[in-house]
């Protein structure tokens, strides 16, 4: 309460969805779950007349992306946020009820915010008459048995129908069939916990922050080589040299000795050290370096890491996370992850590296979900940047092989 | 006009072996005789259950059959293929079995009405 | 679950695909028509009613578009990804199976990008596949196979197959019937699917993720469904064989016919495949208003029970009282002698796999004897109208209108078990019409969820009096349909029972003028044919009858034996199967059966359908009517017909639709049988419940003369008691 929240609630609450979804979208907020869809856009899209069906708000709090650890500390540290904001985003689509999908890894963050829950309920700003606005809204827990997949909005939804949680086929988006058969809105936790700051300071001081179509704040995860890791919440377009110097205290060694970073969780591509130079941290900025903002989980490797190891152990990672319901996924993962093991090694040919880089191809974009996607770009981004690594360790590995022979 | 014209002619007179009537009926009687001097070893080669006066009746019978033909082509026709059969008689390509078709009208008749029909099987 | 409510449909909300094709159905009805969008499909214009899938668009102008997952009787899945296709203006190919058209969209179906979509997923569908096309029984009719030569790469690179080589997986073992070689399973689940959609058998799912994900039996059972061998079919690839057909034919080494399954009463098409004058498998063939493209198990694995337990050779039993195999000739003039001598005090019985000819020419010469004593094995109900009216026997509404319906009330009978494929109609009008079913008899398990209302007569009564908390329902109902199993008018009391739901449906308003209430669901192949000619119902007759000679056809149920008839009853079995009539029998005249004929056979909605020869029966045996034409003619009493099309000419003759294959021919006078009924004067029992005798899985395999000849089905048998045992 201290913190701010739960101020004025009623107001915001009083002033109708329509209202808030225009602030919404007077703020230009984008999406904090990897694909960066406006939300305001999102919510308006539940505007449309009932048909009888109730509609829920399901909150994203799955964060399996590796290197992300974003939403885990809105909810360890901020539960009030979320459960604020699950309230208005509800009042905004009209929900019956939110469910907020909390990765079954996250004890301690799961009791927090059910403690969170529990006390809002006890001060009166959930369940019947939220607030004293006269809306009915409830909260509901659903925690996850640890699988990555579950992130995605469609395997959240089966997972909480109590399904397999595998992706399901889109059209129909959730926003006309989603949990139970209902209209739901999925979003990400940091996209709902931001919704209340931005509806008391409106929607132009968020747009204030950030340059045009990326506006607003975000937090940034940054992990990896650097002398203090730390998620930070900072200003979007923020140039990525700066963001690390002035936050993380630096690469370990200095800025010199950087080889890579990964700017936005373990699918995006990767970008080396040149790229990073001048490589500005928003949705558009890094787009035009052939990556993406994704969750903005910053990891940085310095010198010392094997390149080739660290985006393969991404890839099994992904191999182990698919959830086998569609081909280029449940084939394709697993070959590029057989292959690029031996490329730690060498063990291939340099003709294979096309063949990997086809496959990657292959992969992305044909499937259900965008799984095998954040799969095939990290190989990108490694053939990419990386290719003459790749041959060097093939060369060695045959030069090895006839000597010993 | 011309060319279909001279078409018609060499199709009118193209003939097989024979120019005349006359020369066929030599032909004929060449490959009569021949039958009728082989079947003695015939017989005794396929060692068929017939005697040589059985199957003189029955090579008669064969070429009588014939008898009719008024276009020499044809005639010239079934000489040729009355050689052929022939030669692989003598040479012994054929099998007792074979030969032996040659009496198969003294099989039992087909069955003609429905009850033999279904005793015997074929219905 | 699966169901959706009607109401959403009606209120126009999209719909996941997975329900746009009933939601095109249930439109196509009352709501208007929506306008059609145009669609262009490379470059060809086509109109579609919007919610249509790209694919569906596609095969309207004859393009078709690769798939592995889709199916169109079941869910949408979208999992196989092949048939992904350009859309103009997509980055991304679209999956055709799933994706509904929109207004304008330019498909390509074979754009360079389309093309190396597919070749991309063949690629990766070969990877873990093994490459053991030569020794696998799906090897010839394979999809993976004939869509990988046409769409997929001309070479290979997969240089792992050096390093680390292919997933394996371990085979499951679900039975019997089907042979799993899991290895080969590309995951389309469309065994899932139908399992859970039309078999409604909730045994099959996927375990384990990514590249470690298995279809299976989450643990070791049996698949326990009367239509498991539809998933043979429905199998792309060879994960899902036949085990009673395993290494035993190629498909391009078999002689296929097409013919009728008699086995039930609903008459399957199915596909005989011969080779070497011997059955080795049978498939269903398509027929919309019958068996769809499914069929049951018995039907498609009992033919193993046609090469065993056969009459091959007319056998007379001699004075030591044993059977002796004698020529045709030799037993004819003994049977011969027989009739002759026993004049017109000679009777008849039709078993349930009799066919039409052999029931007209049996009668004609009984007739001709001067006797009337011709019976069906199963009996029916004489009083009121009894079998002259059509409309009191048949299955009026058709196997089709069934999926239709809004109420059924299924009165002393087992759906599931006595015509499978009449019960996945019901189940699919459960699903995605919301038809709700009620029973009265004891209870089953259908696999759809319905109001038992208990097997005591007395509510039957009830509910034709009106009296019943079900009556008001019925009443309600649009579309009500009353399904009477003909198990139930066996009963003593049968005449009420009918009596009872003629009342009933006559009194039940429909608001279809054609639609028919009234339905009986027979239990064997022969019994409306033999109706239609002009038998008399139940055995009662022989055994009144005094007879000096009876006529066993294929009569195996053991309606009757000696100890009803007279000491010196001569009695004579024609049929294919030493069973309980041959058992009985002092002369043996050995037929043909189903497969081995070209025969005539009406199934309960009235359909007829003809047999035709696959194979030839077996030693002496002969088709079945030829051998009462011989008969008939050592006897003295020539029949006027010497081959099929005279016979034929005859049966047309005694019923014009005997002949009319494919059409079902409709019954009337309904009015006129409800009245007739009305003068019945038997009393309702309410003492004995209603009972069926099939109500376990176990009951359903061996039931007539072939089955009860077969090994697969007793195995079947045997896994499903053993299953029973099992704590999963």
């Amino acid at each position: 309460m201290k913190r701010g929240d739960w101020y004025k609630t009623k107001e915001i609450l009083l002033k109708g969805p329509d209202w808030i979804v225009n602030e919404l979208k007077v703020s230009g907020l984008r999406g904090r779950g990897g694909a960066g869809f406006p939300t305001g856009m999102k919510w308006s899209f539940m505007n449309r007349p009932s048909d009888g069906r109730p509609r829920y708000l399901v909150v994203n709090a799955d964060e399996g992306e590796p290197g992300t650890c974003k939403d885990r500390e809105i909810m360890r540290h901020d539960p009030h946020k979320l459960v604020e904001g699950c309230l208005i985003a509800g009042k905004a689509i009209g929900a019956k009820a939110a469910y907020i999908y909390i990765r079954g890894e996250f004890y301690n963050e799961a009791s927090n915010m059910q403690v969170a829950i529990a006390e809002a309920y006890q001060a009166g700003f959930l369940g019947k008459n939220a607030c004293g606005s006269g809306y009915d809204f409830d909260v509901f827990m659903h925690r996850g048995a640890g699988a990555y997949i579950c992130g995605e909005e469609t395997a959240l939804i089966e997972s909480i129908e109590g399904k397999q949680g595998k992706p399901r086929l889109k059209p129909p988006f959730p926003a006309d069939v989603g949990v139970f058969g209902c209209p739901t809105t999925v979003n990400n936790v940091e996209t709902i916990a931001v919704a209340p700051t931005i509806c008391r300071r409106g929607g132009t001081w968020f747009a204030s922050f950030g340059r045009t179509r990326n506006s607003g704040t975000k937090l940034f995860n940054i992990s990896g080589h650097v002398n203090r890791p730390c998620t930070v919440e900072e200003e979007m377009s923020i140039p990525l040299k700066e963001l690390i110097q002035k936050h993380a205290g630096d690469v370990t060694g200095g800025w010199d000795n950087l080889l890579a970073i990964i700017p936005g969780g373990s699918s995006t591509p990767l970008i080396p050290k040149k790229v990073c130079e001048d490589a500005i941290m928003d949705f558009d900025g890094l787009v035009a370096c052939q990556t993406s903002l994704g969750t903005a989980a910053i990891i940085v490797m310095d010198k010392s890491t094997d390149i080739v190891l660290a985006i393969a152990r991404l890839l099994m990672f992904y191999k182990h996370e698919s959830c086998g319901q569609c081909t280029p996924c449940r084939e394709g993962v697993p070959w590029m992850n057989k292959m690029i093991y031996r490329f730690v090694d060498g063990n291939a040919k340099p003709e294979e590296i096309d063949m990997l880089w086809e496959i990657s191809k292959q992969v992305e974009g044909h499937s259900i979900c965008a799984l095998a996607d954040g799969a095939a770009w990290p190989v990108q981004g490694l053939i990419r940047h990386f290719r003459p690594e790749l041959e060097e360790r093939m060369r060695k590995f045959h030069e090895k092989q006839s000597a010993s022979c | 006009m011309a060319s279909q014209a001279v078409k018609r002619t060499i199709k009118e007179v193209k003939p097989i072996l024979s120019v005349d009537r006359e020369e066929a009926r030599k032909r004929v009687l060449n490959l009569y005789k021949a039958w009728y001097r082989q079947l003695p070893y015939i017989v005794k080669a396929y060692d068929i259950p017939k005697n040589v006066e059985q199957c003189r009746e029955r090579l008669r019978e064969e070429f009588t059959k014939h008898d009719h033909f008024p276009d020499i082509r044809v005639i010239d026709m079934l000489v040729i293929k009355g050689q052929m059969e022939l030669k692989e008689i003598v040479n012994v390509w054929k099998q007792k079995g074979h030969v032996m078709t040659y009496f198969k009208d003294s099989l039992e008749p087909k069955p003609k009405d429905f009850l033999s029909k279904f005793l015997s099987g074929k219905e | 679950m699966l169901r959706i409510t009607f109401t959403k449909v009606l209120n126009g909300a999209k719909l996941s695909p997975k329900h746009i094709y009933v939601a095109t159905r249930a439109q196509s009805g009352e709501v208007k028509k929506p306008e059609k969008v145009e669609v262009f499909i490379d470059d060809k214009p086509v109109y579609v009613e919007p919610g249509t899938t790209v694919l569906q668009a596609a095969a309207m102008i004859g393009v078709e578009i690769p798939r592995f997952c889709y199916h169109e009787r079941l869910a949408v899945a979208g999992n196989c990804r092949m048939c992904l296709v350009e859309v103009e203006k997509s980055p991304k190919p679209v999956a055709a199976c799933a994706m509904p058209v929109m207004k304008g969209w330019r498909i390509k179906t074979d754009s360079e990008m389309t093309r190396k979509a597919r070749e991309g997923i063949m690629e990766f569908l070969l990877v873990n596949h093994p490459l053991d096309c030569p020794i696998c029984d799906q090897g010839g009719e394979c999809d993976l196979q004939d869509q990988s030569m046409a769409f997929g790469s001309d070479r290979s690179r997969f240089t792992d197959i050096e390093f680390s080589g292919k997933r394996a997986v371990e085979d499951k073992d679900i039975g019997p019937l089907i042979k799993t070689i899991m290895t080969r399973c590309i995951h389309c689940t469309r065994c899932i699917r139908f399992a859970s959609e039309v078999a409604g058998v909730d045994d099959l799912g996927t375990t384990g993720r990514g590249n470690d994900m298995q279809v299976g039996t989450y643990v070791e059972k049996l698949f326990m469904s009367e239509l498991s061998g539809n998933i043979i079919d429905l199998c792309p690839v060879g994960a899902l064989t036949s085990k009673p057909y395993s290494f035993t034919a190629r498909p391009w080494e078999i002689r296929k016919v097409d013919s009728i399954d008699v086995l039930d009463a609903v008459g399957s098409n199915i596909i005989v495949s011969t080779r070497t004058g011997e059955v080795m498998r049978i498939v269903p063939r398509v027929n919309e208003e019958i068996n769809e493209e499914w069929l049951a198990d018995k039907s498609r694995f009992a033919y193993d029970g046609l090469k065993r337990q056969r009459l091959v050779t007319p056998m007379i039993r001699d004075c030591n009282g044993e059977l002796k195999p004698v020529d045709w000739e030799a037993a004819l003039l003994t049977v011969a002698k027989v009739i002759k001598n026993a004049g017109s005090q000679v009777g008849a019985i039709a078993g349930g796999l009799a066919d039409a000819e052999v029931l007209v020419a049996v009668k004609d010469l009984l007739n001709k004897l001067g006797s009337e004593a011709l019976c069906t094995e199963h009996t029916f109900p004489l009083d009121g109208s009894g079998t002259d009216l059509r409309s009191s026997y048949l299955l009026n509404n058709k196997i089709a209108g069934v999926e239709e319906a809004d109420l059924v009330l299924l009165i002393g009978t087992n759906p599931r078990l006595e015509a499978p494929l009449l019960n996945s109609r019901l189940r699919k009008g459960w699903i995605h019409n919301e038809l709700q079913v009620a029973l009265i008899g004891p209870k089953v398990d259908l696999r759809y969820d319905y109001e038992h209302l208990g097997d005591d007569a007395k509510v039957l009564k009830e509910i034709v009096s009106g009296r019943h908390q079900f009556s008001s329902k019925l009443k309600s109902a649009k579309k009500p349909l009353i399904i009477v199993g003909s198990e139930l008018l066996e009963r003593a009391d049968g005449a009420a029972v009918l009596s009872a739901v003629q009342t009933l449906a006559a009194n039940t308003p429909s608001q279809d003028k054609d639609w028919k209430v009234l339905n009986i669901l027979h239990k064997v192949a022969s019994q409306v044919a033999a109706f239609d000619i002009g038998y008399t119902p139940g055995v009662d007759k022989i055994r009144e009858g005094n007879l000096k000679a009876l006529l066993l056809i294929g009569a195996d149920e053991g309606a009757i034996d000696k100890s009803d008839l007279p000491q010196d009853c001569f009695v004579i079995y024609q049929g294919h199967h030493g069973d309980q009539g041959a058992s009985i029998a002092d002369a043996i005249l050995p037929g043909a059966a189903y497969t081995e004929k070209q025969a005539t056979y009406v199934n309960t909605e009235g359909r007829a359908q003809e047999t035709l020869v696959a194979v030839t029966a077996p030693g002496r045996a002969r088709e079945d009517w030829k051998i009462i034409r011989a008969l008939s003619e050592i006897i003295g009493a020539k029949l006027p017909y010497d081959n099929l099309n005279e016979i034929r000419c005859r049966l047309e003759e005694v019923a014009p639709h005997l002949t009319r294959y494919g059409s079902a021919e409709e019954a009337n006078y309904f009015k006129q049988a409800e009245q007739l009924a009305k003068k019945i004067k038997i009393q309702l029992d309410e003492c004995t419940p209603i009972d069926v005798k099939i109500k376990e899985l176990q009951d359903y395999f061996m039931t007539d003369a072939i089955t009860r000849a077969s090994p697969t089905m007793a195995k079947c048998v045997q896994a499903v008691l053993k299953q029973k045992q099992s704590k999963y």
